[in-house]
């Protein structure tokens, strides 16, 4: 929308800016003024945000793709939000044996199985789920929250702790 | 004679191999250890007298745990079975008996998985507890891996089922 559009249509807007036409003029640029710069800030923002994003995933060699950083698709383990890069990982899933696991989960009312290993400071983590799919983690248990509802991350702290 | 002791050899890291995890199998649908030894001896004289060649290693293994529930079930079929089991306690008993070679922490799982209509205990049975694949459990049970999929979609629900509402167990 331009200014003229704004300020040009409407009979009794018309009659206003011949009765006052100073005061009407500056009136509308006023307005426009502060919404543009309104919308330019917050794009600016959304941009500064965005490109912050986009930097902070390629300096952790991580983009978002659908299936990868999002867990599970099972009521018991899903989890909506982006993973958090810094705790855990999406890896290549290496098809490790339950005698292999440190630790490991069989839920089968939810529909998946967990598999553990503590290898120093992380824990590689398999998760299997009945719709065929097989993916692996790589989570730091240190940095996870204490309060984390995140069933991988839950998993990988019992794991560290030593389950099995 | 040569030809004689390598095959002799060959039938002893079959068993090797093998014959924990047939037991298992069969023991997950016999719950009876008497049973369940001799159908994964009934299903390894099966593959010794048939001598088929054998394209690999997971062919085999498909073959004998295709086999072994093959004769399960044929067992299980056998009136003078169905008259001298007590389903009820047997399943409990059982539960206890799969010597898994891991700790399981949820023993009423099991339990329940063990009471589900044989066409969904076993895939769920090798699913969870013997951690095969679906494509592994799809060619061992010789069915389409979708069918394996909706089985252990439903099975599932079958198991929650029992856990809440307490069902009876079936064959």
């Amino acid at each position: 929308m331009s200014i003229q559009e704004i300020g040009g249509s409407g009979k009794s807007g018309k009659d206003r800016i011949q009765e006052y036409p100073d005061r009407r003029k500056k009136e509308h640029s006023e307005v426009f003024q502060e919404s543009l710069m309104q919308n330019l800030k917050y794009q600016g923002e959304a941009q500064g945000r965005e490109s912050e994003e986009k930097k902070r995933l390629r300096t952790s060699g991580k983009e978002d793709r659908p299936g990868i950083g999002r867990i599970g698709v099972t009521a018991g383990i899903r989890v909506n939000t982006i993973t958090k890069r810094d705790v855990i990982q999406a890896v290549e899933v290496r098809h490790m044996s339950y005698e292999e696991s440190d630790n490991i989960e069989i839920a089968v009312t939810e529909g998946y199985t967990l598999k553990g290993k503590r290898e120093g400071n992380h824990v590689y983590v398999e998760a299997k789920y009945d719709d065929g799919r097989l993916e692996a983690y790589q989570v730091d248990p240190r940095q996870v929250q204490a309060q984390t509802q995140h069933r991988i991350e839950q998993f990988a702290v019992e794991t560290a702790a030593g389950g099995k | 004679m040569e030809q004689e002791f390598a095959r002799e050899e060959r039938w002893s890291h079959l068993a090797a191999e093998y014959q924990t995890m047939l037991y298992r199998i069969a023991f997950a649908n016999m719950r009876s250890r008497a049973d369940a030894e001799d159908a994964v001896q009934e299903a390894f004289l099966r593959y010794m007298k048939d001598e088929k060649p054998i394209r690999s290693m997971e062919h085999e293994k498909a073959w004998l745990i295709r086999t072994t529930i093959h004769i399960c079930m044929d067992m299980l079929k056998s009136g003078w079975r169905r008259k001298t089991v007590p389903l009820e306690e047997s399943v409990l008993a059982a539960s206890k008996e799969v010597y898994l070679p891991y700790q399981i922490k949820d023993d009423r799982t099991l339990e329940a998985v063990l009471k589900l209509p044989v066409h969904y205990r076993n895939p769920i049975y090798l699913f969870y507890y013997e951690d095969y694949s679906i494509q592994e459990i799809a060619g061992a049970l010789h069915e389409k891996e979708g069918t394996i999929k909706t089985r252990l979609r439903r099975g599932r629900e079958e198991v929650k089922k029992i856990l809440t509402e307490g069902r009876p167990e079936s064959l």
